[in-house]
């Protein structure tokens, strides 16, 4: 098997669920994984992406890719994958990744797995995991052709450098682009206003529901996680009655967590936000209402008035962290 | 005390009808446009594609996408559920000699039946009423045939788009010319989102409506050319849920009375049924009019409630819910019918246009009939190239000569007597179905639900609680439909959100989907509905009570699979 997984990155960041993909790529043993960066200081991440695991690095810096736009892309991963003679590509989910290995799997002819969250070799043959039915079973897939795409729930491995990870071999690659590639101008980007680490890329999360009693009460979440050094998140229903930004829900309808501490505040638990942090390390659930369904599934659960537990918690964590 | 009704939502069904506003060179030109993805749209499709087969240069002459199907669901199916013991005659009819009934997708003929009137401990057996009888009819998930159809509809040449909502009726100098469909990735403020996509004008020589319960363009068309029955309609509705089951269940039951009340005064008309699907899956639905008055009734939690019942839970014991849904059933029989199924350029078939038979709670038949009926009448009159405002009303003609106008008239009054009471209503509909609808008991007058004073009783107080096993949270039978509706769209529900709290509470309680719950206190006796849009399962029981229902974004929604 040779595997070639693309790495998104965005400045000078490698994303941690592509990075995570590569881990466990390398994890598999079977073969050398090339990794692919395509955008403006490419080459300079080479090396990083060597140490998760990486033996060959495939750097693109030319200017059709600059911006972040699919298409482009597809045309250098279908080169590198001809050059390289690579049969399997994965993914880490995106919403550029998406669009990509869509597009790869079009070019190509390929057979694209979507929404795994795991992956491995069993006699040989490469078997996915994806969850299934509302994520209450999994399933097994697998590839009836090569080359075989996969695109991995975001937060299905941790980002850990890999064991005889080192300098990867660099190659520069200068891609053919089609016309249709280059159609689509990039006309702006905006940034979200946000302080601390995106609730995808947390270790630590504090999440706020509708037992906070109001979107003032909100600072409450922020306070806590600023003193862990965590990002704050929130369910639905706060969403929805406006007292947080979209960017910050957890659940089937928002984002997919799975940080090593989870702090729920006032979350009933419901299953739609379940199944958007049950992959969470350690999941502490502060809440008046003892009946809450997040008691049957976090590892620490306090009954209580969260207005008067949550200032004294988070001056114990400021004190402890000096 | 209040009436829903008194509290009209900011909706006008005039917004709804425009003229094609897309250049004339961008508009989806097709020759039948059929809305809805149901068993009248999809039988409309495949009979077209029977008569195109046989006169090809029909077809030729309406360009390259002769038959083209709207579905607003995920996919053909995703928005099906019934409590599916179909009368197979229409299917038989349909498909002729081209499919035997066992190449459907069907768990088989009704094994053997039962009926019990419950106590909230007892069961009592009664010899099924004749409405009831269901020896001949077949299983089916709705969902599963629905697909199992479109592919057949896709094989007769019909090109299917779903997650496409027909939003607005194109109408040119009277005549209905096509639909707008929505647009997509609108925000909740209504701005445009990055994967904004804009709704499309498509035009079609004839546009057949056969949307289901609470059809959006249905209710616009029927208040555009003014095609409104005798009696206004009126719903029912059904919540289900499917379970995977230890032990088969070997018969089709039906329960009356308990959990429902009996007295007058709460109108509570309805009743659960339960049957086998297969070896070992069961269904299991509860039906309630829209006409009770009690604030605090929940179908869905009254479902809950009879699951607890001795004689029910042994069926499910040791079994594992795998899917759940609502949606409502209009139930006003043959006086709500409109008073004509066409206009210029338009049928409306199925349950769109009420074509059910409440007492024996069937109407995916007389959808698959009425859809067959339409694609026979468009066919005609794209033969003769006509286009007069009454080339279409061959349809109405064909749907009186059926068996569609037969039934439905022999039972004509039956909903209407059950608001003398239940016991009362229930003698009087046995007469009226054993004499063939020969006894005249005079037409009674027929009031919207929405129209019924409210009283509120403390029933809520009783509803169990959820125990995650037997007994679920609305949340909980939100996820298990498969709804995962994008949040930040524009809100789809026309509701007056200021209203005196029996109204809210009614709305509260009512939805099955917990879209709606009582806010604020708003000082001078009303409070403010906070509405969660995307938990919705478009059952359209806030139509029927005082609200309105459009459709949101194509693709939103439940997905059913096995209901």
């Amino acid at each position: 098997m040779s595997t070639l997984v693309f790495l998104e990155h965005h400045g000078n960041e490698l994303q941690q669920g592509a990075l995570g993909v590569l881990g466990k790529a390398a994890s598999l043993g079977d073969g050398e994984v090339g990794a692919v960066i395509a955008g403006e200081g490419a080459r300079a991440l080479a090396a990083e992406a060597g140490t998760f695991g990486a033996a060959k690095v495939w750097a693109c810096e030319d200017a059709e890719v600059a911006q972040p736009l699919p298409q482009p892309r597809v045309d250098v991963l279908a080169q590198v994958v001809e050059e390289g003679g690579y049969d399997t590509v994965l993914f880490a989910n995106s919403v550029l990744a998406a669009d990509v290995a869509a597009g790869l799997a079009a070019r190509l002819d390929a057979g694209l797995n979507w929404d795994l969250t795991d992956v491995a070799l069993r006699g040989g043959d490469l078997v996915g995991k994806r969850p299934a039915l509302q994520d209450s079973v999994y399933a097994e897939v697998g590839w009836t052709s090569t080359p075989r795409l996969a695109l991995f729930r975001a937060g299905s491995f941790d980002a850990t450098a890999a064991a005889g990870g080192g300098q990867p071999e660099i190659a520069d690659i200068s891609a053919s682009y089609r016309e249709h590639s280059t159609a689509v101008q990039l006309e702006g980007q905006d940034a979200e206003e946000s302080s601390g680490p995106s609730i995808e890329d947390a270790d630590i999360i504090v999440a706020g529901g509708r037992g906070l009693g109001s979107s003032d009460n909100f600072t409450l979440a922020e306070e806590l996680a600023k003193a862990l050094g965590g990002a704050v998140g929130a369910t639905r229903a706060v969403v929805d009655a406006g007292w947080y930004p979209y960017s910050a829900q957890i659940g089937q309808t928002g984002k997919t967590v799975s940080p090593k501490l989870y702090v729920a505040l006032g979350v009933s638990g419901a299953i739609q936000h379940k199944v958007g942090m049950q992959s969470s390390g350690t999941i502490v659930a502060i809440n008046k209402d003892a009946n809450a369904p997040i008691f049957e599934f976090s590892d620490l659960g306090v009954v209580g008035d969260l207005h008067e537990i949550v200032p004294k918690l988070t001056e114990l964590v400021r004190q402890r962290r000096g | 005390m209040s009436r829903p009704s008194n509290f009209p939502p900011p909706f006008s069904t005039a917004g709804y009808v425009t003229e094609p506003t897309d250049p004339a060179d961008e508009r989806i030109e097709v020759g039948v446009l059929v809305v809805g993805a149901g068993p009248a749209g999809l039988a409309c499709a495949i009979r077209l594609g029977q008569l195109f087969e046989e006169h090809p240069d029909v077809a030729e002459r309406l360009g390259d996408v002769p038959v083209a199907l709207l579905e607003k669901g995920k996919q053909p199916g995703s928005h099906l559920l019934s409590g599916a013991v179909v009368d197979p005659r229409a299917l038989r009819r349909l498909f002729g000699d081209r499919l035997r009934m066992d190449e459907l997708p069907s768990f088989g003929p009704v094994p053997a039946e039962s009926v019990y009137v419950l106590t909230r401990s007892a069961a009592l057996p009664i010899p099924p009423p004749p409405p009831m009888r269901n020896h001949g009819n077949w299983i089916f998930s709705l969902s599963q045939l629905g697909r199992f159809l479109a592919e057949r509809a896709e094989e007769a040449g019909a090109m299917i788009l779903p997650e496409t909502a027909a939003q607005k009726l194109l109408v040119s100098h009277g005549r209905v010319v096509g639909v707008r469909t929505g647009d997509k990735g609108r925000s909740r403020e209504g701005g445009e989102l990055g994967n904004f996509e804009a709704g499309s004008d498509i035009v079609a020589k004839v546009t057949v409506l056969a949307e289901g319960t609470q059809g959006h363009l249905t209710g616009v068309a029927l208040d555009r050319f003014a095609l409104h029955g005798e009696d206004p309609q009126v719903w029912e509705l059904g919540v289900k849920e499917v379970w995977k089951v230890a032990k088969p269940l070997d018969r089709v039951i039906h329960t009356m009375g308990w959990p429902l009340r009996t007295g007058k005064r709460y109108r509570e008309f309805g009743g659960s049924f339960i049957y086998p699907m297969g070896k070992n899956m069961v269904t299991i639905g509860l039906v309630v009019g829209l006409d009770y008055r009690d604030a605090s009734l929940s179908v869905h939690d009254l479902l809950q409630e009879l699951k607890t019942h001795p004689k029910i839970r042994r069926i499910l014991a040791g079994g594992e819910r795998v899917a759940w849904g609502a949606k409502t059933i209009p139930s006003g029989g043959f006086h709500s019918l409109p008073s004509r199924l066409h206009a210029p350029g338009l049928l409306l078939c199925g349950d769109g246009a009420g074509m059910v038979n409440i007492p024996r709670l069937k109407g995916v038949h007389y959808a698959i009939e009425s859809g067959r009926l339409a694609a026979e009448a468009a066919f005609r009159a794209l033969q003769r190239g006509e286009t007069p405002a009454s080339a279409l009303s061959s349809y109405d003609d064909a749907v009186r000569d059926s068996y569609i106008w037969e039934d439905l008239y022999e039972v004509r009054n039956m909903r209407q007597v059950f608001g003398r009471g239940f016991f009362v209503g229930g003698a009087l509909a046995s007469a009226m179905t054993m004499s063939k609808g020969r006894v005249e008991l005079g037409k009674m007058r027929a009031e919207p639900d929405a129209d019924q004073p409210l009283l509120v009783t403390d029933r809520d107080a009783g509803y169990p609680a959820p125990d995650g096993q037997l007994t679920f949270d609305k949340l909980s039978s939100v996820f298990a439909s498969g709804n995962k509706t994008r949040d930040d769209q524009p809100n789809h529900i026309r509701i007056e959100r200021r209203v005196p709290r029996e109204v809210a509470q009614l709305w509260a309680h009512m939805c099955p989907a917990q879209v709606y719950e009582v806010g604020a206190e708003e000082g001078d006796g009303t409070v403010l509905v906070d509405v969660a849009p995307s938990n919705c399962v478009q059952c359209g029981a806030i139509t029927a009570k005082g609200g309105r229902l459009t459709p949101p974004e194509g693709g939103s929604g439940p997905e059913y699979t096995l209901t």
